[in-house]
């Protein structure tokens, strides 16, 4: 695929060029995010000079539009809003709920018994109303149950939408000269506003002036490194300049005033945003089961409809009579029970996933799930806690490490030391970061802060050491300060001494540990400040090293009094010039952060492992510290190497590594975008433990493809705008609740609402679980359609009177099954599920032949022998021996013979003996309900005995009116059926990959 | 190759073995569940007679769809009735009844009980001679009264074992009259006035006692079953006549809604007799 693009200008200058994109440096590479797209919504607008942007938009950079032009262009662009994306219309989506391919299975039965009836009316058939009510019944069911999916999907829709922002975002614009707060949706292009640290950039704009402005693109990059925006336009392309400040994205510190150049759809965000629906959606995994076992049922249908249409012909009946069994086995071969089986059990798992904050779009996304073998997990946020959190302290030539875990309530290092207190004094002070106001109630670690990652972290951890910061600061008057950039690498502030008597100024600074140390020539060692010599130089080098090679951020803290006569109370600093010391400081230690792993991940990593799911970690974050944390959660695991590590222990060049000793492998952006998709194909197949770092959001589209092309079924996390792609393309797109955009959540199938990885592997469990409780509910369904249709195989050739109606099967499917293989979904787990190997959704189907070979022909045959022992018996009972029954069918159903004579020589009128009729059906009915008690049992397990997993746990069959001695005859066919299936697990267990095995096994 | 072909047929031959001795066994199930359940069965009474409290009634000749309809003048119309009856009425010629059956004491039950274990077979029967039926017995009239427009319809009750249809020495016996038949929506019609006069043979259009209870065909062989006949004297000609006769009895009850033919038949009459 080619990431050169050719496009036009829409201004029709037919500017042909080719327009390769980067993305803080990254190269999107990729079909979806098109040039054009970005190259048309920006235009020009970061090149032109002030002069011309204003007349562009006829507005002015010092009062901004007039309030009657701003309503003129509000009238045409309309509101400054994403609009949501065109959402399939709702008729479609019921629509779509009708077509399923078990649906199409009960339409096609409908119109075939709407055939029937049709024939059978014009015919003056008795009972052909049967045939209507079985329509009927089967549209009904197709109707509700389609009903019943699409509530489920409104509801998980609608608790999607509660997510979105409620609050209207506001803005600061000047307009007629004056500054006014408005309702973000209401800018036009052309409006002067006003952005300050902690707001989110309301739409995209020109730089006109900037203080200090840094802003966090995450949401459009994912990458979460902040971006300094200045006036100057530093690149040709929009999305490098630094004049340029896009929509959605957050202004972490610092001033910048603007001009509106695009709102609503037309910024980078919207049009990323509507990109997304160009990715097709692929099928579920449970989708193509079904159809695959649909395929299974229609081709055993038609098979056995026409072998008994043959028999039927041979036998001597009519034409017309013989196309009418034809189509009545057709559709007595449909389990109508089926459908609203699964939906149930899939929407009951949908209700268990959302208890455990796994919000389930779609309901078959819970099975896929469960066939998942690919994770493609973010890492910030939801492999980590999404917050630099202080994690270790270098002092006292010792690292001390903090208390990282979530609610901070571990044990703390040893604070006695006074060389602690001089560096919290340093990383109070020295930093910009504020609480917002009124979060007293709130624990330190959930208060919202105004500042950047690591100024919030070292706020955070110096008030939960030393405790309100903010009236310490307050205590510590400042006097001026020099903000943080990136030639100085470093920030200071001067301030009054607490003690009003000492009249010194006390200088903090912060900033990278190699120029900090630059700047002193002490050391703080307990309390007592020691020479900077070769000593401690060392030993300062060997900690930040290794604090550096955990992937941690490293800070430097230093400080001096300052020379209470060269600057007296009163002195001019002047922050420009730096008129007062910045060099012989007293080094205090150095702190390190990082974003520390969410405590249950490592746990869910590895139960992952087991499960025989790969989680792959792709990050924008650095390579370090992408490696750190996969070292941490255990996507590395301990002992694995990378080729670079088995290159420095051997001490051998890089390329005569051999690739695939490497278990580990940690590929950047970079690499990457050189890496052709075979190349990158094979990375994936030889190395276990992958970590993509340094990558695009778009990169991790590639990455999905590449697992699907290796036969994976990936899910793959995602919250950014530009993930939406890869989230679609995803056999399952998982998006985070908290930080997830709504464009991501559109696309996603699923839905966290902690943003926690280890939700995921819930989910994966229940999707598990539910893969093979559904095939017992399935089997279990299944069972019953051949002791439904026997009896009317039996009819045909035997020509016994008829001994199970249509209208008790509809009961039998509709109303007494349902509970038991309902309760089927609730069954727990046979073995450790997680122990187990993904499916191979190419061998390890949903119905497989040996599911249904063993339902058909060896349980339903077993309850069809069964329902014709009670049929016979209770025949017998009245007076109609068995063989006395055989051929007897034309004389029973004569409406005129009213005195048929039994084995007996009774005599019996038509009514008698359709009632006798009745009797029976119910007598079949019993039969298959015994034999089903013994069904739901056997199904519960497929390879344990059952008596290993416990007997009663979720059976609720509920019992009918005890009637007569007919309960009991087909008991000895359910110890049967017991018995039976005891003996093939028993095989099964004992002779794994067997004859037996491969035959029974389901 | 010719390996994985030997084991693929090795493998189908064996899951066919398999099926086969399945199939086998569950057929053997089946048939030894089914001799046991036989075993279980009375020879002589059916262990169940719920169906049958009220027992059914029908007539002969029954025609099609319980109607008779002939022409007086078209003798092969009604021959066919005639022959029906005739064949019918075969076994209780009298000479047969006295060769076969006792000579019973009439209005008593004639009941037969076993003694404990021991059977008392085979059960002997009561005479019903064919000369009961006077007028249609077919030996005075060969055509029934068929020709004359004076038809005989036979009344049987179809037979039950062990039912006693009375009590206190009362025999059930039979009336006929015009059935109320629906012809609109609640709109109901009896044709009473075109049934005309009925004579019933034997008198009264009783069943008598003598011929109950019934021990089923197995042991009671010669068991002839009692008959009433209705002879229509002066049935009105050209149209239809919607019949309906029912048994009387001081036990049996009529069927209801349900069943139209238990405790009672009903059947059309149309005999067309060109006016010349």
């Amino acid at each position: 695929m080619s990431s050169l693009l050719w496009f036009t200008r829409p201004e029709g200058e037919r500017l042909e060029r080719i327009c390769q994109i980067k993305l803080n440096g990254t190269e999107l590479q990729h079909k979806y995010i098109v040039a054009l797209t970005v190259c048309q919504s920006l235009q020009d607008d970061h090149e032109i000079t002030i002069e011309e942007l204003e007349m562009r938009y006829t507005t002015s950079v010092t009062k901004g539009l007039t309030s009657s032009k701003a309503a003129e262009v509000l009238e045409r662009d309309g509101p400054n809003e994403l609009l949501p994306p065109k959402g399939t219309p709702e008729y479609v989506k019921f629509a779509r709920q009708l077509a399923g391919g078990l649906q199409c299975l009960m339409w096609v039965a409908a119109v075939i018994c709407f055939i029937a009836f049709g024939i059978e009316f014009s015919r003056g058939t008795l009972g052909c109303f049967d045939d209507l009510y079985l329509a009927i019944t089967l549209i009904t069911v197709v109707v509700v149950t389609g009903c019943f999916g699409y509530y489920q999907e409104f509801k998980s829709t609608n608790i999607i939408a509660s997510f979105k922002n409620l609050v209207p975002q506001q803005a600061l614009v000047i307009r007629d000269g004056q500054k006014n707060q408005i309702n973000a949706m209401d800018l036009v292009v052309g409006d002067l506003v006003e952005i300050k640290g902690g707001d989110r950039v309301p739409a995209d704009i020109r730089i006109i002036f900037a203080q200090g402005c840094k802003v966090d693109n995450s949401s459009l990059t994912g990458e979460s490194e902040p971006q300094s925006k200045t006036p100057e336009c530093t690149h040709e392309n929009p999305l490098e300049t630094k004049n340029i400040a896009f929509f959605s994205t957050t202004c972490l510190e610092g001033v910048a005033t603007g001009t509106v150049i695009n709102t609503g759809d037309r910024t980078i965000i919207g049009r990323i945003a509507s990109l997304a629906s160009g990715v097709g959606n692929e099928k579920t995994p449970i989708a193509i089961e079904i159809e695959h076992f649909v395929d299974i049922i229609a081709g055993l249908a038609i098979f056995f409809g026409f072998t008994f249409f043959v028999v039927a012909m041979f036998i001597g009946y009519a034409f017309l009579e013989a196309m009418i069994f034809f189509m009545a086995i057709v559709v007595a071969y449909v389990p109508e029970g089926l459908l609203a089986t699964v939906t149930v059990c899939l929407s009951l798992t949908a209700k268990r996933l959302a208890r455990k904050n796994c919000v389930v779009k779609n309901l078959e996304a819970v099975e896929t799930l469960g066939s998942t073998s690919v994770i493609c997990s973010d890492k910030t946020g939801t492999l980590t806690q999404n917050r630099m959190t202080v994690a270790h302290l270098w002092f006292d030539n010792v690292i001390h490490a903090a208390d990282t875990t979530e609610d901070q309530s571990g044990q703390s290092f040893d604070q006695s030391s006074e060389t602690w207190r001089s560096l919290a004094r340093v990383a109070g002070l020295c930093n910009r970061a504020i609480f917002k106001p009124n979060q007293e109630s709130l624990p330190i670690p959930r208060r919202i802060v105004v500042g950047d990652a690591s100024e919030t972290a070292l706020l955070k951890f110096t008030e939960l050491a030393i405790g309100n910061m903010m009236e310490y600061r307050e205590r510590f008057k400042k006097v001026v300060e020099v903000p943080f950039n990136s030639t100085n690498k470093f920030q200071l502030s001067v301030h009054e001494l607490e003690d009003p008597m000492d009249l010194r100024y006390l200088l903090v600074m912060k900033g990278a540990p190699e120029r900090i140390l630059e700047r002193c020539s002490t050391i703080l060692v307990r309390g007592q400040e020691l020479p900077l010599d070769e000593q401690w130089r060392e030993a300062f080098q060997t900690a930040y090293m290794d604090l550096g090679s955990l992937g941690e951020r490293v800070l430097g803290f230093c400080h001096i009094y300052l020379n209470e006569n060269e600057f007296p109370r009163g002195y001019k600093f002047d922050s420009d010039e730096m008129n007062f010391t910045t060099s012989g400081l007293c080094f205090a230690g150095l702190i390190s952060m990082i974003d520390p792993p969410r405590a249950t991940v490592p746990d869910a990593v590895m139960k992952c492992r087991t499960a025989g799911i790969r989680v792959v970690m792709v990050t924008g974050d650095h390579p370090i510290t992408a490696r750190a944390i996969a070292a941490n959660v255990g996507i590395i695991t301990e002992g694995s190497e990378t080729v670079e590590d088995i290159a420095t222990r051997k001490r051998i060049p890089v390329e005569q590594v051999n690739r695939r000793d490497a278990r580990a492998c940690v590929i950047s952006g970079g690499q990457l975008k050189d890496m052709s998709s075979e190349e990158l194909d094979e990375a994936l197949r030889s190395h276990p433990e992958m970590v993509f770092a340094r990558t695009s959001p778009q990169q991790k589209l590639i990455i999905v493809e590449s697992c699907q092309r290796l036969g994976s079924i990936v899910a793959v996390t995602g919250d950014g705008v530009n993930d939406s792609p890869a989230l679609k393309k995803a056999d399952i797109g998982i998006a985070m609740g908290i930080a997830g955009s709504d464009a991501a959540k559109n696309a996603a199938d699923m839905i966290l609402l902690d943003d926690n990885f280890a939700s995921i592997v819930t989910g994966v469990e229940q999707g598990r679980l539910i893969f093979d409780n559904l095939k017992k509910s399935i089997a279990y369904t299944l069972t019953k359609n051949i002791p439904e249709l026997t009896p009317y195989l039996i009819y045909i050739t035997v020509s016994v009177p008829l001994p199970l109606g249509c209208i008790t099967i509809l009961m039998i499917e509709l109303a007494t099954d349902i509970f038991p293989s309902v309760s089927l979904a609730y069954e727990k787990a046979e073995s450790d599920i997680m122990h187990l190997k993904p499916r191979n959704p190419r061998k390890d189907r949903l119905v497989n032949e040996s599911l249904a070979a063993y339902s058909y022909f060896q349980i339903g045959a077993i309850q069809s022998f069964a329902g014709f022992t009670d049929y016979f018996t209770a025949m017998a009972q009245e007076g109609w021996y068995p063989l006395l029954c055989v051929g007897l069918r034309s004389h029973w159903e004569d409406v005129h013979l009213q005195d048929l004579q039994d084995s007996y020589g009774q005599e019996w009128t038509y009514a008698q003996r359709l009632y006798q009729q009745y009797t029976c059906y119910t007598v079949f009915f019993i039969s298959i309900e015994i034999c089903q008690i013994a069904d739901v049992l056997i199904r519960k397990t497929r390879r344990l005995s059952i008596f290993q997993q416990g007997f009663f746990r979720s059976v609720d069959v509920n019992c009918m009116e005890q009637m007569g001695q007919w309960w009991f005859v087909p008991i000895p066919y359910g110890i049967l059926i017991f018995v039976y299936d005891e003996i093939r697990k028993l095989g099964v267990r004992r002779h794994p990959g067997s004859w037996w095995d491969q035959e029974l096994y389901y | 190759k010719g390996e994985g072909e030997r084991n693929r047929w090795r493998e189908t031959g064996l899951i066919l073995l398999f099926y086969l001795v399945f199939y086998i066994f569950l057929g053997g199930m089946f048939v030894l569940t089914m001799y046991v359940m036989l075993l279980t069965l009375d020879d002589y009474k059916p262990t169940y007679q719920d169906r049958l409290v009220t027992p059914g009634m029908m007539i002969r000749p029954r025609g099609e769809a319980m109607e008779i309809l002939y022409n007086t003048k078209d003798t092969e119309s009604f021959d066919i009735y005639a022959q029906t009856l005739n064949n019918f009425l075969e076994s209780y010629n009298n000479s047969l009844q006295v060769q076969n059956n006792d000579e019973c004491p009439p209005d008593n039950y004639f009941i037969q009980e076993d003694s404990g274990e021991v059977r008392n077979n085979p059960k002997r029967s009561c005479q019903f001679n064919r000369s009961t039926l006077e007028e249609c017995s077919g030996i005075t009239d060969r055509t029934y009264g068929y020709q004359k427009g004076q038809p005989c319809v036979l009344i049987k009750l179809n037979r039950v074992i062990g039912m006693l249809p009375g009590k206190d020495g009362q025999s059930p016996y039979v009336t006929c009259g015009a059935k109320r038949y629906k012809v609109g929506q609640d709109e109901w019609k009896e044709d009473s006035d075109a049934i005309g006069e009925l004579a019933y043979y034997p008198p009264n259009g009783t069943f008598n006692l003598m011929y109950f209870p019934y021990y089923g065909k197995k042991a009671q062989l010669n068991y002839s079953q009692p008959l009433v006949a209705v002879k229509f004297l002066n049935i009105s000609l050209n149209t239809d006549v919607n019949v309906e006769c029912k048994i009387n009895s001081n036990t049996l009850k009529t069927g209801g809604e349900r069943d139209k033919f238990a405790g009672r038949v009903s059947f059309k009459l149309r005999i067309t007799s060109p006016k010349n």
